[in-house]
């Protein structure tokens, strides 16, 4: 069963005129605004360098907008104190085109880990990453180390490890960059499924056919500014031909 | 929930000593030597003080010379006036004959002893002062003193004693001065082993960071593994420190007798306290300010 998002409640992510600029000068972006609703699903597309993972490190606080505000889930990002920041990132599950895994660390490790930096009792983390590893369908392969995995297989752990301490949002970044396209689309059938159970997701990617598919909402981002944001869109094919142009 | 951070960081530290080895091993190497040097000084400076309080108390004794015309009812007035001082322990009186006899019975003095016609000694109050520091203020007052022989008043060589005591003073700065440099160079040398333990866990920290460990449970295994370095250092140190002690006591005896030099074991307890102490709270403090430098969430 699939949550519709509820556009009239109060959003749980929102951009207020926010610009980046770097201290090199490059002006990532520039006014965004952007309301995301609990639940929502959000594609951030556009060509490479126009402001898209600048948009998902200010959301995961690893960059401070220049100007403007960010608020997720009634915090200002932008205010927060340093020491608040772990705890804003426990609700967050990031998922990673190179996967971010530890490669001394068996799969099972991998997802605990997660659990261990959040104090978890053994019995704890037993049990959830039974579960995650269900989720993603990988029981069996908990002893085996990443090395010995496909691409595919080490997304999905990447993407167990992303939601074993039960968040409310998952951003990812390119999550299918490096995935065949069979192997892709299973992997968004996990996104799927995990935000069918209620998680905000925002997913910045380059993947046309998923996103055309998938008909669900899209922002598209050029130049560091929001040059589209459809409720049911597509990629748009003035990205592709920007980009073939590029 | 502490006690599993804590079980955490401690596997944490423990694997990253060891899966950096050759780094881990030369910060061991060079903090070893750091605290060698800083036991040697710390043995020296005690074998020092030991032979400095031994030449406080012969110091501390002055002889007051008693003119011949001095009647003896006064000595005695003045003996116990002196003995009734609280900075004084102790007054003996030497009479002339006596004085004469002790000069005799030194093989120092046998041909001038020989050469000697009468008695040209003065009889002397030996005064033995409780603190070297009072003994110029006694000094002086018995140079007021109406029958003390005004040609050769006391024995008292407030010069010499004052300069052995500055000599001292500076000795003790100097080697105050080197542990302090000593200190900072093996804090230095923690805070790299540190950076370069943070560079191959570059990976593992980020994921930590993104899963949301707090600045404390990244930081933590790094300042424990620097605990563990300094604490290892330290007893590899003391060990040999512990070793060699006795046996170079002996060899400085038997070359440089006149200084006198002596074993004590119960030093090396003192020096095993202080060797650990430092060695952990060098770790700690290295590696604290490397992981502030190096590890940010």
């Amino acid at each position: 069963m699939l949550l519709t998002p509820d556009f009239a409640t109060r959003p749980v992510i929102s951009f207020q005129h926010v610009h980046k600029t770097y201290p090199t000068g490059t002006e990532a972006l520039r006014d965004i605004n952007l309301e995301v609703p609990e639940g929502d699903f959000l594609f951030l597309v556009g060509p490479s360098g126009a402001g898209k993972s600048t948009l998902v490190r200010l959301l995961i606080r690893e960059e401070k907008p220049s100007k403007g505000k960010i608020f997720v889930d009634g915090v200002e990002l932008g205010r927060m104190k340093r020491r608040r920041l772990p705890h804003y990132r426990r609700k967050v599950g990031l998922v990673f085109q190179d996967f971010k895994l530890l490669p001394n660390l068996t799969v099972y490790e991998n997802i605990a880990f997660a659990l261990r930096v959040l104090g978890a009792s053994d019995h704890q983390v037993r049990d959830r990453v039974a579960e995650a590893l269900d989720t993603v369908s990988l029981y069996g392969k908990e002893s085996t180390y990443p090395a010995n995995l496909s691409g595919g297989e080490q997304q999905r752990v990447a993407i167990a490890r992303a939601l074993v301490h039960a968040p409310r949002f998952i951003i990812a970044d390119e999550p299918t960059g490096n995935l065949d396209p069979a192997t892709a689309w299973e992997i968004m059938q996990l996104f799927l499924r995990i935000n069918a159970r209620g998680a905000t997701v925002v997913m910045a990617t380059h993947n046309r056919e998923i996103v055309d598919l998938l008909r669900r909402r899209v922002i598209a981002i050029d130049a560091g500014q929001i040059a589209r944001d459809d409720r049911s869109g597509r990629y748009h094919d003035d990205f592709a031909k920007s980009e073939v142009r590029a | 929930m502490i006690l599993r951070n804590l079980k955490f960081a401690l596997n944490s530290a423990w694997q990253s000593f060891w899966r950096n080895l050759a780094v881990s091993l030369a910060a061991v190497l060079s903090i070893t030597l750091i605290l060698i040097l800083a036991g040697i000084n710390l043995l020296v400076g005690h074998a020092f003080s030991q032979v400095l309080d031994g030449f406080r108390t012969k110091v501390s004794q002055i002889s007051i010379n008693v003119s011949d015309d001095t009647p003896l009812q006064s000595v005695y007035d003045y003996q116990a006036q002196l003995a009734a001082d609280p900075r004084v322990a102790s007054v003996k009186f030497v009479t002339k004959d006596e004085a004469l006899t002790q000069f005799k019975s030194d093989p120092q003095n046998f041909i001038l002893a020989q050469q000697i016609e009468g008695n040209p000694l003065d009889a002397k109050l030996d005064v033995q002062v409780k603190s070297l520091d009072d003994v110029a203020a006694i000094d002086a007052t018995a140079r007021q003193w109406p029958g003390v022989d005004p040609t050769d008043p006391t024995n008292y060589q407030g010069d010499f004693i004052n300069r052995m005591l500055q000599l001292s003073a500076w000795l003790g700065l100097a080697g105050d001065g080197l542990l302090v440099v000593l200190l900072i160079v093996s804090i230095v040398i923690v805070m790299n082993t540190i950076r370069t333990a943070v560079y191959h866990r570059r990976k593992e920290i980020e994921v930590m960071k993104l899963v949301g460990a707090t600045e404390w449970f990244v930081r933590g295994p790094f300042v424990l593994e620097g605990v563990m370095t300094g604490l290892i250092a330290a007893s590899i140190a003391l060990a040999l420190l512990a070793v060699g002690y006795e046996p170079v006591v002996t060899r400085f005896r038997a070359d440089i007798g006149f200084i006198p030099l002596s074993y004590d074991p119960a030093f090396i307890s003192s020096l095993a306290r202080d060797l650990l102490v430092a060695g952990a709270l060098l770790g700690a403090l290295g590696s604290y300010i490397g992981v502030r430098r190096y590890v940010r969430i």
